[in-house]
């Protein structure tokens, strides 16, 4: 899994109209005026899934009827990773699902019909621009403990990467 | 107040996404493609702007407007009453204000709400305004020229 910042509002700049105008800096007020541009690769479509249901952020995601699925490309989870039948059960459905993917491309059905026999466990890219109130509040969310460990790692990235961007904003988490 | 003596609404702006055609063009390729982002931006570095102009033109054709979401834009509006911009923020839920001062604002918003904007007749004057900016500042020139037509 890979996070990277592609682009942020400069606080700076909204800093220095609000110095101008003579008002104070209040970090609160200002989470609905500083957006992030986050690409988000190689995680599962199980974590993609839960991040698109927070629907106040702006979403583009690989295609699966147009990009091509590869045997190489699923997320493995730690709990069957570290336990060898329970890996041997997951490798065999994985290669059954990419094995009835390819056969069904071979037999002529389109890519966006094959795709249905494909598991949750595929990685996904996709770019996400998001206010840091909206990321706040994912963030709230997604990094409980109770929440779930892929999407909970997505989601620490994008906050360290956020904090450092923008550190006046995130000096506390609050809750929305 | 005459309409005369109304003063005219003032834009200023404050920030902006960078490189604004270009990541409207990834967002647009990001659906397609498989490769990671830095490819995909030396691709499209590599086919310039008249392939920019070629997938802004496309995404509007097929009313993709999703991918003008990620062209952000912070301004300064000047000398506008609190009702007309309440107005405007009403009809357009993703504006977002903070109020300065009186008849100043600080307002983010995002290309796709620009382009609702610019269509609809009651708030076109307004979003003109804008785009005027963006014109007279040389900011996002593909995307104003293949949008508005300016």
């Amino acid at each position: 899994m890979r996070v990277k910042l592609l682009s942020h509002t400069e606080l700076e700049a909204v800093k220095h109209v609000l110095r101008v105008k003579n008002v104070s800096f209040d970090p609160s007020q200002l989470l609905d005026h500083v957006v992030y541009m986050f690409e988000i690769e190689d995680c599962s479509r199980v974590t993609t899934h839960q991040l698109v249901r927070h629907r106040l952020a702006s979403y583009d995601q690989e295609s699966q009827r147009f990009s091509s699925a590869s045997r190489e490309g699923f997320v493995t989870p730690p709990s069957v990773q570290s336990n060898e039948s329970a890996m041997r059960v997951y490798d065999q459905a994985l290669k059954a699902a990419y094995q009835a993917f390819e056969s069904m491309i071979a037999l002529g059905v389109p890519k966006e019909d094959a795709r249905y026999v494909l598991p949750n466990a595929i990685k996904t890219k996709l770019v996400m621009t998001v206010t840091a109130k909206s990321l706040m509040h994912i963030v709230w969310q997604r990094t409980a403990l109770q929440a779930q460990w892929e999407i909970k790692e997505v989601v620490n990235v994008m906050l360290n990467l956020a904090r450092e961007a923008t550190p006046e904003l995130w000096t506390k988490i609050i809750e929305r | 107040m005459p309409m005369c003596c109304q003063p005219v609404m003032k834009v200023s702006l404050v920030w902006h996404t960078p490189n604004p055609e270009r990541t409207i063009a990834v967002a647009m390729r990001r659906c397609y493609s498989t490769k990671p982002i830095e490819d995909i931006e030396v691709e499209l570095e590599q086919k310039g702007r008249e392939y920019w102009k070629y997938l802004l033109t496309r995404a509007l054709q097929d009313k993709s407007l999703d991918v003008f979401e990620h062209y952000c834009l912070e301004l300064l509006i000047e000398d506008t009453p609190e009702a007309e911009m309440r107005r405007v923020a009403t009809a357009y839920p993703f504006i977002r204000l903070l109020p300065l001062n009186g008849r100043d604002w600080l307002v983010a918003m995002n290309a796709r709400t620009l382009i609702e904007m610019w269509r609809d007749e009651i708030h076109k004057p307004f979003a003109s305004t804008i785009v005027e900016r963006l014109n007279a500042n040389g900011t996002s020139p593909v995307f104003n020229s293949v949008v508005f037509g300016v």
